[in-house]
């Protein structure tokens, strides 16, 4: 039903279909093209800006890449896993228990855990932007205090010091020693497979399937009032924005990569695929509901100077409003984004 | 020695000849190596490296800015060597999770990080060679890699705003503004000391508040070297650290820790001058 990326990928395409025959006669001479995994670009999705030509995806890496997930010897103190902050059933948010993240020793992150999902699209990460490859974004987690506490470093010592580890890094990647651009790029096999695109809204998209008149009309004023930055299939146009939460900014935000008060408190515009499942919300897990989030866009702003155009009309903030029943519209709509198929795809669960 | 720098003086001049003569006397197969030696120093001062929060200040800026270094490196990459004739070669850029093949990571004290070998270099006279310090944009986009890319392996990087840093200057300044800090598990930051991280690589368009301080440097030998079959010629490339302390006009007291690139690119903005040829050698028997 998909078609398949063009980056990378596709000469392993190119070589199933030409070759397709002759592998099978000489599958024991040759190391079999590994074809039981295909990262597959949704039709209307944007081309991935994952480098798969530098770390193609095989069944072995992929594997691999869960079992790091899943496996609390990332931390300090063998106590937090990626899977503590990042839930298949909350697509891979944190669990609402977790407003901010909670690392070892029970420590507090200062940011929400976002939802992982469709990361092969994305060009920077994190609610900054900070990171521009997702290649390097569980260096942050495992060397975050806050996190995992670890040393990248010592995360490779104790993965070679494994008893199952080295075999399964030779068997991915050919490897005899294990190192930290391996490890990095079997968990990227795992989470860049991480694909959502089977929600109801798609399915009406795809033309497989249709929304009821509320959400329909969702749709509408979704298009009208929140397109401008929750834009395309992704529903984000990954800019940086401030949406009125704060007056001051002890997070500064891009500010903090761009070192420019120009962009104090500005935060990625995320995602809302599966966004039902992923409360609280905004960077600082302000709200707890999406009704709370509507009202905050209907009258609950404050003013900053980087506060975004698209609120303020001249001096006065204004906001979206919505009446209540454009709310639950609204609401209906955004359910249509939760994608049932992903959060319990077997191929991501611990087993 | 005599005699090799007798050849030294001879070899450019009967390689013009035989290039002259023939035109084909040096086919285009005919390969050498080339080394460049990468020695820092603080004005003309060769560099021992300090404990780190050391006081026994080894050095002096014409400001009167007593310090000394305690690490010291960056990464060079990108290398290529011209010559008048039109000479050129580039050293090849393979990266990779098992290599960073084209990028060097030179580190005052590793002896070996400071000679840069390059193979396969086109017979020749050269009188240029360009290198970039730090790792550009291309680098860094290509994801996790390794070799001396690799941030488990001595490899230097920046989590938060994810790239490399291209050059670290630490030590100890008498009249820095630093203060002891414990940052817990450990970790610490001893007083009076300085720290440089020099990074920073996006290039984004119309927007001056990112920086990119990578940089692409050009030194000239002043004389030619010949490459070629049995011939294998050095550059002595000086990098001076007072030069960018001092371009930079450094206050101790009120810049002494520098990890950012807004704040890394008025030394970066050095780079060009730090980096300068000595002298080259025809053979690679001394420095
Ligand atoms: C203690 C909780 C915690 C742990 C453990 C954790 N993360 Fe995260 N993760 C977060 C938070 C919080 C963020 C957002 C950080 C920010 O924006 O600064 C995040 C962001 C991310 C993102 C970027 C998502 C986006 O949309 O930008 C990815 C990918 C990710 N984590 C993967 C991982 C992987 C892989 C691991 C294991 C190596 C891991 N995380 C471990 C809390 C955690
Ligand atoms: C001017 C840009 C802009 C517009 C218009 C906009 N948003 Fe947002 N939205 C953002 C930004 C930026 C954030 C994240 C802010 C933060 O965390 O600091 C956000 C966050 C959210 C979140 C929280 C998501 C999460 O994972 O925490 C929801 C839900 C949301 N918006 C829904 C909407 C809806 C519905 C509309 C239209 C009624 C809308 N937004 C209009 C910029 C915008």
């Amino acid at each position: 039903m998909f078609i398949k990326a063009r980056v990378g990928i596709n000469k392993t395409k190119i070589f199933i279909i030409c070759g397709a025959i002759s592998l099978w006669s000489c599958q024991e001479s040759v190391r079999p093209e590994d074809t039981s995994l295909v990262f597959e670009r949704p039709p209307h999705f944007p081309e991935p800006t994952y480098t798969f030509d530098n770390n193609p995806i095989t069944q072995d890496g992929f594997d691999l890449g869960k079992k790091l997930f899943f496996d609390p010897l990332l931390s300090r103190d063998n106590s937090v896993s990626c899977n503590s902050c990042h839930q298949q059933a909350r697509a891979f948010a944190d669990s609402p228990l977790h407003p901010t993240s909670i690392g070892i020793e029970n420590k507090f992150g200062i940011r929400n855990a976002p939802a992982l999902g469709n990361l092969a699209f994305m060009d920077e990460f994190f609610w900054d932007g900070g990171v521009t490859h997702l290649d390097f974004v569980p260096i942050n987690a495992i060397e975050s205090d806050v996190e995992m506490g670890e040393t990248l470093e010592n995360v490779v010592a104790k993965l070679n010091d494994h008893k199952e580890y080295p075999h399964l890094f030779k068997k991915a990647f050919g490897v005899d020693e294990i190192t930290s651009p391996y490890m990095l790029h079997a968990l990227s096999q795992f989470t860049v497979m991480m694909v959502s695109a089977s929600s109801r809204y798609d399915k009406y998209v795809l033309r497989e399937g249709t929304l009821n008149e509320e959400e329909l009309k969702g749709l509408a004023l979704f298009e009208v009032k929140c397109s401008g930055c929750h834009s395309g299939e992704l529903f984000t146009d990954f800019s940086y924005r401030n949406n009125g939460l704060n007056t001051s900014f002890e997070d500064k935000g891009r500010a903090l990569i761009s070192e420019s008060n120009a962009d104090l408190g500005k935060f990625r515009v995320p995602t809302l695929r599966n966004v039902e499942l992923t409360a609280p919300y905004m960077h600082n897990a302000r709200f707890e509901t999406l009704e709370e989030v509507l009202d905050h866009y209907g009258g609950g702003m404050v003013d900053s100077p980087t506060l975004d155009p698209l609120f303020k009309d001249g001096q006065q903030v204004v906001g979206i409003p919505l009446t209540q029943i454009e709310k639950q519209q609204i609401i209906a709509f955004i359910r249509t984004l939760t994608d049932e198929a992903f959060i319990s795809d077997p191929k991501f669960m611990n087993q | 020695m005599k005699q090799l720098m007798l050849l030294a003086f001879a070899m450019p001049m009967l390689l013009t000849l035989l290039s002259c003569n023939e035109g084909g006397e040096l086919t285009p197969e005919e390969v050498g190596t080339f080394q460049i030696y990468f020695d820092n120093k603080v004005g003309t001062s060769d560099i021992t490296l300090e404990e780190a929060g050391s006081t026994s200040y080894d050095f002096e800026t014409t400001g009167g800015e007593k310090f000394n270094i305690s690490s010291l490196g960056y990464y060079v990459s990108k290398i290529s060597l011209s010559g008048p004739n039109g000479e050129i070669y580039q050293d090849e850029v393979l990266v990779n999770a098992s290599d960073a093949k084209g990028y060097y990571h030179v580190i005052e004290g590793t002896s070996v990080s400071q000679n840069i070998l390059l193979e396969n270099v086109p017979a020749g006279t050269y009188d240029q060679a360009t290198f970039t310090i730090g790792v550009a944009e291309e680098g860094v986009q290509e994801g996790a890699l390794g070799g001396v890319l690799d941030p488990a392996n001595g490899g230097w990087f920046w989590n938060w705003n994810a790239g490399y840093i291209a050059m670290i200057i630490e030590g100890n300044a008498l009249n820095s503004g630093q203060e002891y800090v414990d940052w817990g598990n450990g970790s610490e930051t001893l007083a009076k000391t300085f720290s440089f991280h020099i990074g920073g690589w996006k290039n984004v368009p119309d927007n001056e508040n990112f920086v990119n301080n990578v940089r692409t440097i050009t030194v000239d030998f002043g004389t030619t070297v010949s490459v070629g079959e049995g011939l294998s010629p050095l550059a002595h490339v000086v990098v001076d650290i007072l030069k960018m302390l001092e371009g930079a006009s450094v206050d101790f007291s009120t810049t002494y820790s520098v990890h950012s690139p807004k704040g890394g690119k008025v030394f970066a903005d050095q780079l060009d001058q730090v980096f300068s040829v000595h002298h080259v050698h025809q053979s690679t028997s001394g420095h």
